[in-house]
């Protein structure tokens, strides 16, 4: 679908007008490739440049006193836990809900399985700030839960709502459409006919699954987890309203520090400290599109 | 629209079997994610229109629009409103000014370094979103960029890039080059093969691209609360402020129900584009 190397049959123009059209091709893409180059790549080097060099007064010199004092503070540390421990716990979560889900997506043919799919699609329609409000008035204090739980003579639920459970409740439910979607796109790698084949050998639905598909997505569910940490390990709005104050998310940690604290270095720090977590999952899912892209031509 | 068809034919012995009996699991899930989905956004639509709703009740106890009058007469919204469409319309604007011509670049024409160029806006989803924020904002403050309606511009353009790009490329590939061979030999010149064979082909996918940058732009938060503030209010930030200090309940519930406008809207157009594996291709599955 989008194999770059099919520009149709190349005019053979002589040299000078392939170079002409060579320069177009390159004046064309260089502003968004030169915003690119401005506002994500110089930035990350910036802010490594900026928090290893000093720059007070005695000249140019190394050092790494914003990090020391990050990995000596008990209360950063706290907060880098916290996202460490929601990222791999909404991961988890994600899987265990999308794959069932995408399964049933790939092989159902029937009417309902459209109306699942519209489901579970909508939430991306649903920005996170209208979210984190209708989490707050469903399963906050005295919220729509707590009332038919009233009404139904039952004890109330005990609020995730300003716990680590607010945020990841609110990030899986967010998550969940590109989870999905990516998942239904890796099970397309799963012909039918293996999958036939293998049921009229007689094989049962859990055999079906271990040894057919799971084998052939492991490579989806690798990036998707990937594509998961990079989001939810930064995520700022839904820990931020549904979240606890203390220790925090490192999203809402960073804007405090630079909004409020004013101390940018420290929070350029923080950021460089959340590239270096995820930089394990960047270069994963970097390189499993340049396989792909690779693959598909 | 062959290999849909052929497609279709080898999977209709598979359909017929699953259909003669209910899809229970199916019925189960549409269940669970209706209860899960739908639920909270219901709660919300009724405290928009409850005029009293104390604890106990099931149900609010008095209903009425007088928290719309309130929250429509609050100038507060209409700044934030008004700012919110016109930086959502100056970033789209920009966005495809600069990306469906690069776009078309990279579809079509070739290049040097073409494929490194195009997998560097793919990989700009490999990075934490708000800790680039974070590094970005300590370069907008050496520019005086912080706070003003310039630098939420850039960041949010920034954030469009990618979908403004790889769903255009997408679509400009999948034009038919036999109609453009055909109005090359009937004597078209290349702006009009362009004009009238290529643009109509790919103008429902870029169309669908140009509203969820719209409408993403438009609810775009962290960029916004982070450049912004405390000058530049949109109407996602306004919201969280109105969520923190809890003023009227009913103002967030009441602002919700008006935002949730575009999403349907895109949800209409755009569901197609968003359902099919193409999408899904450019998270990098």
């Amino acid at each position: 679908m989008t194999d770059l190397s099919s520009t149709g049959p190349v005019r053979t123009g002589g040299t000078a007008r392939r170079n002409g059209r060579g320069l177009t091709g390159l004046l064309l893409v260089s502003v968004p490739v030169a915003l690119l180059g401005w506002l994500i790549i110089y930035p990350i080097f910036n802010a490594i440049g900026r928090t290893i060099l000093r720059t007070d007064g005695t000249g140019p010199g190394f050092s790494l006193d914003t990090y020391v004092r990050f990995f000596s503070d008990g209360y950063s540390l706290a907060n880098l836990w916290l996202t460490l421990w929601v990222t791999a716990v909404c991961a988890a979560l994600l899987l265990a809900i999308c794959l069932p889900l995408s399964l049933y997506l790939r092989f159902a043919k029937s009417r309902v399985a459209a109306v699942v799919q519209g489901l579970s699609l909508f939430p991306m329609f649903v920005p996170s700030v209208i979210l984190a409000y209708a989490l707050i008035r469903t399963i906050g204090p005295n919220g729509g839960v707590d009332l038919v739980l009233n009404a139904l003579g039952l004890p109330k639920i005990n609020s995730p709502y300003l716990t680590p459970w607010g945020p990841i409740i609110g990030l899986v439910w967010d998550n969940i459409p590109l989870t999905t979607l990516m998942l239904v796109a890796g099970l397309g790698a799963v012909s039918d006919n293996a999958v036939e084949a293998a049921r009229d050998a007689g094989a049962r639905p859990w055999a079906v699954l271990r040894h057919i598909i799971l084998p052939q997505i492991g490579n989806a569910v690798l990036v998707v987890l990937s594509f998961t940490v990079l989001s939810i390990f930064s995520a700022f709005t839904l820990p931020y309203v549904l979240g606890p104050a203390s220790p925090e998310m490192m999203g809402p940690f960073m804007q405090r520090t630079f909004g409020q604290v004013m101390d940018t270095r420290m929070a350029v720090t923080q950021a460089v400290i959340t590239f270096a977590i995820c930089a394990v999952f960047g270069a994963f899912y970097v390189r499993s599109i340049a396989r792909n892209r690779k693959n598909g031509r | 629209m062959t290999i849909a068809e052929t497609s279709l034919a080898t999977a209709n012995p598979v359909a017929s079997r699953k259909t003669r009996r209910p899809d229970w699991i199916g019925g189960l899930l549409a269940v669970l994610l209706g209860i899960v989905v739908v639920v909270p956004l219901i709660v919300v639509a009724i405290w928009a229109f409850a005029e009293v709703w104390r604890y106990p009740s099931l149900l609010p106890q008095e209903w009425g629009l007088r928290f719309w009058t309130a929250t429509l007469s609050r100038p507060d919204v209409w700044t934030a409103m008004s700012l919110s469409i016109r930086l959502s319309l100056v970033v789209t604007a920009l966005s495809a000014l600069i990306c469906l011509p690069a776009a078309y670049a990279f579809a079509r024409m070739d290049f040097p370094a073409k494929n490194v160029l195009f997998l560097s806006f793919l990989a700009s989803h490999a990075f934490p979103k708000f800790g680039l924020l974070v590094a970005i904002a300590g370069i907008f403050l050496n520019l005086g960029l912080i706070s003003t309606f310039w630098g939420v511009v850039l960041i949010q353009l920034v954030g469009t890039l990618m979908m403004m790009i790889w769903i255009p490329v997408a679509a400009f590939q999948n034009v038919d080059r036999a109609m453009e061979e055909a109005a090359r030999d009937a004597g078209a010149g290349p702006i009009r093969v362009f004009w009238s064979v290529s643009l109509p082909q790919a103008a429902p996918t870029i169309f669908a691209a140009v509203l969820l940058s719209f409408v993403g732009t438009f609810y775009e938060t962290e960029g916004a609360w982070l450049i912004g503030a405390p000058e530049i209010r949109t109407m996602p930030v306004l919201m969280i402020t109105y969520i923190n200090n809890q003023i009227v309940v009913q103002y967030g519930a009441v602002l919700s129900v008006l935002l949730w406008i575009p999403s349907f809207v895109a949800l209409m157009f755009t569901r197609r584009l968003v359902g099919s594996s193409s999408f899904a291709k450019g998270f990098g599955v």
